[in-house]
């Protein structure tokens, strides 16, 4: 990589109301995408070698996870405690709350079963907002058509009807949950435009969208009734019926005393979120710490197929400064807006609404050219000219983005007055585990919804698709997994799968060394000594 | 963004009752998890948005709760990781509250404390976003739901209001319910509504015409 200028000279060059050039045009996106984007890196792919996907292009660092041993074996499960619930939603986050709302409003008894705290999850930090066609102008086809081109075409058109069309009545849902959102004042609800967008139709709640959206269903899980939520329970492996063919439950262990415990029931529905914090290709991430890419894995083991795992987005604007921040988002909602992205030199190098997968590589571009701001503590990225969009706009940071002024206020940085250092931040998992419409894995017993799941986004996703997908497959998972069919006669519980799994990899003549779900990030102390109390 | 010079001596607190020795700069959280204190899971997004992360923090005679992953360490600091809050007592589903008219006399149901606040600042002092939580309840008690819940608009729910009110009142549910209330009798946007019946009239007439 070119040094650029350090932070100290790029501040001091930095003008808010410099005259600004147009942006260069942008000849050839495929070219772009291919020279910098981070999916394109020499030697970060490989091929799958066991499973469903066996022959697959993988990332590899997921490709090692995927490929590996169980957490446990069959003499774990002697003298675990034994509880039976009707739907198991594993994650507490949006997809998770959705789902077990939606099964327990059609009576099933459903027990919740969440790594961290009930709310901690990738949902909870969501800012921008969530999409749906409700302007006069906009429709459902134009809506999928855009999520379409956006994921170049590698979507499945049947999945992407159904969360466009589910958009109204989701937000009609939420509201009913309890959720507020900004209006015009006439009452409209507030809509805004991101990248990728033929419409208006992203809708939102300040930059606290993910907030709001969390609190109000992380209470309204809570004061459900029918819904059991256990906290600090991460699911370590599922199980299986004797043939290992179909899921018939899971096993949790404790984050507080490492003990396991086992859950049998008709439906598993895995809404676990992504995989951020595996920390792809050296990225740092936007994500939660629980983001482990767990779900792919249990799903992965038992069987069910995956797609798109070469693909991941990379959200443009991370945050480079403060340390303490780095890697997490400025809500593309800012772009929207109107803020600018500059070089080193002030100059404009993209055009902000472009996807995010050509803005990324835009900016890693300008970074390995030589045109990057660098921190003295290693990081490099290039501005987001929020005083430029502050003096066209007075006062509309604090009162449309109070999240990003209030997250950097206790150190000291007002983006009032300086421009945020940004550089792309690992952020979203597009691919997953590939479900039907009704969230459905290719393994009977198991659903997925949420980020864990795939097929809707292609290969790049947009604004607001996210959190419109969790609560709309969400919603639909929970429905369908409540709606399963008892199983008659004694339900034998096994790990007939893991068995399978692991004579597969000595087959393949993979180790066995390594071992998954990670459940947390080496780096945390818990996560370097799990389950060894 | 000014200071240029890093300190580089490390920073000596105890957290847990552990002894750490931290990198300057580094929040409670890092510096736990540097510092292999085990089990500190009460950690989420690591940005001060999921409520988490509840410490108490003692600097010579002077103790405050805060999140740990917003606050950096100091030489001599005691920090202690707090449980998470339990299940709270107050217990409602919207789709009891059906009639609007009724709301006042449902919320002191339900909040039956809300109208005993001894404006002690409790809540107010300990809540890490700076919300006017004492005020919030007023707000609430008096029936202004729509400008309590206004006041909560930055609550992560850490539920450390909670923890510090001597009434039980759990401010941050008092928030919650007056948010929620809002959004549930009052906010019917005429471009979700017109649209929803756009879909309704299209699907009506899908079925007339098989
Ligand atoms: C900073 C940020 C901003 C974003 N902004 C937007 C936005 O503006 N608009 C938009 O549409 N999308 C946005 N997204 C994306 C969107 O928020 C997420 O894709 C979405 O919320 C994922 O929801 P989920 O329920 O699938 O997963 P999560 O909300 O991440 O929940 C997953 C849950 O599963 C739990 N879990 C994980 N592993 C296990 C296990 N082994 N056992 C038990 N539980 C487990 C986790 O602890 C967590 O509770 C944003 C994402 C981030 C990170
Ligand atoms: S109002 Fe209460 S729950 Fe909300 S942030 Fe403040 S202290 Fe935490
Ligand atoms: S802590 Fe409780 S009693 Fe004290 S001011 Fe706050 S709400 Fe009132
Ligand atoms: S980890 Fe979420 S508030 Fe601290």
């Amino acid at each position: 990589m070119k040094r650029g200028l350090s932070l100290q000279a790029a501040l001091a060059a930095y003008r808010p109301d410099a005259e600004l050039a147009p942006v260069p045009e942008l000849d050839d996106p495929d070219t772009l995408l291919n020279s910098y984007h981070p999916d394109h890196l020499r030697g970060s792919m490989t091929k799958l070698t066991i499973g469903p996907n066996a022959g697959a292009d993988c990332q590899r660092e997921l490709a090692d996870l995927l490929q590996a041993e169980a957490f446990i074996d069959e003499a774990d499960l002697a003298g675990a405690q034994v509880t039976d619930t009707d739907v198991l939603v594993v994650g507490g986050g949006g997809a998770g709350c959705a789902a077990a709302l939606a099964a327990a409003e059609r009576g099933a008894r459903v027990l919740l079963v969440t790594k961290l705290r009930l709310g901690d999850s990738n949902t909870v930090m969501a800012e921008g907002g969530i999409q749906a066609a409700i302007e006069p102008g906009d429709t459902a086809q134009q809506h999928m058509q855009d999520t379409l081109r956006a994921g170049h075409h590698a979507g499945d058109p049947a999945l992407v009807a159904a969360m466009v069309g589910d958009g109204p009545e989701v937000i009609r849902w939420l509201i009913h949950q309890g959720m507020q959102f900004d209006q015009t004042a006439s009452g409209d609800l507030h809509t805004r435009r991101a990248g990728g967008m033929t419409a208006p139709r992203i809708v939102h709640c300040r930059d606290y969208t993910g907030l709001e959206m969390m609190r109000v269903l992380r209470e309204a899980v809570k004061q459900h009734r029918g819904i059991e939520v256990w906290d600090q329970s991460p699911v370590v492996e599922l199980l299986s019926n004797e043939r290992g063919q179909k899921c018939v439950g899971a096993v949790l262990g404790s984050l507080t005393d490492g003990s396991m415990r086992i859950v049998r029931t008709r439906s598993v529905i895995l809404a676990t979120g992504g995989l951020g914090r595996l920390h792809l290709n050296g990225f740092p991430t936007s994500n939660h710490i629980g983001a482990t890419g767990d779900g792919l894995v249990l799903a992965y083991r038992m069987g069910a197929r995956l797609c798109e795992l070469d693909s991941f987005q990379y959200h443009p604007t991370g945050l480079v400064h403060p340390p303490h921040l780095y890697g997490k988002l400025v809500t593309e909602g800012v772009r929207a807006a109107g803020a600018l992205l500059l070089n080193a030199h002030g100059q404009r190098f993209v055009d902000e609404l472009q996807p995010r997968d050509i803005v990324s590589a835009a900016i890693i571009r300008e970074c390995r050219e030589g045109r990057g701001i660098h921190t003295d503590t290693g990081g490099v990225g290039v501005w987001l000219d929020t005083p430029r969009l502050e003096r066209s706009q007075p006062g509309m940071l604090q009162q449309q983005f109070p999240k990003l002024l209030a997250r950097t206020h206790h150190v000291g940085i007002d983006p009032r007055l300086e421009p945020i250092l940004v550089h792309p931040t690992l952020h979203y998992q597009n691919g997953g585990v590939v479900i039907d419409v009704n969230g459905a894995t290719s393994v009977p017993g198991l659903y997925a919804a949420g980020e864990v799941a795939g097929g809707i986004h292609g290969r790049n996703r947009i604004m607001g698709n996210a959190l419109l997908d969790i609560i709309g497959f969400g919603r639909r998972a929970g429905i369908a997994a409540a709606a399963a069919e008892h199983d008659r006669g004694p339900k034998k519980i096994t790990l007939e799968h893991v068995n399978r799994a692991r004579r597969d990899l000595t087959l393949a003549g993979l180790p066995l060394t390594q071992r998954a779900p990670r459940i947390l990030p080496a780096y945390t102390a818990a996560g370097k000594d799990i389950w060894k109390p | 963004m000014t200071e240029t010079a890093r300190d580089i001596q490390p920073v000596e607190l105890l957290i847990n009752g552990i002894p750490v020795r931290a990198e300057p700069q580094m929040t409670i959280v890092e510096a736990a998890w540097a510092g292999g204190v085990p089990r500190v899971t009460g950690v989420g997004c690591l940005e001060g948005v999921c409520g988490s992360c509840r410490i108490l923090v003692r600097r010579g005679k002077e103790v405050n709760v805060a999140l740990g992953c917003e606050t950096f360490v100091e030489p001599g600091m005691e920090a202690l990781f707090l449980p998470a809050p339990g299940t709270d007592r107050h217990q409602y589903q919207l789709t009891d509250l059906s009639d609007g008219w009724d709301i006042q006399a449902r919320f002191h149901e339900i909040f039956p404390e809300a109208s005993r606040c001894r404006h002690c600042h409790g809540c107010v002092k300990s809540c890490p976003k700076d919300i006017s939580v004492e005020e919030g309840v007023a707000l609430a008690a008096a029936g202004h739901y729509r400008e309590a819940g206004e006041a909560f608009l930055e609550c992560v729910m850490c539920e450390l209001c909670d923890s510090a009110c001597p009434e039980n009142i759990a401010p941050a549910h008092v928030g919650l319910f007056s948010r929620r209330i809002t959004a549930f009798f009052h906010l019917r946007p005429p471009n979700l509504i017109h649209k929803l019946e756009e879909i309704r009239k299209e699907q009506a007439d899908k079925k007339e015409q098989p």
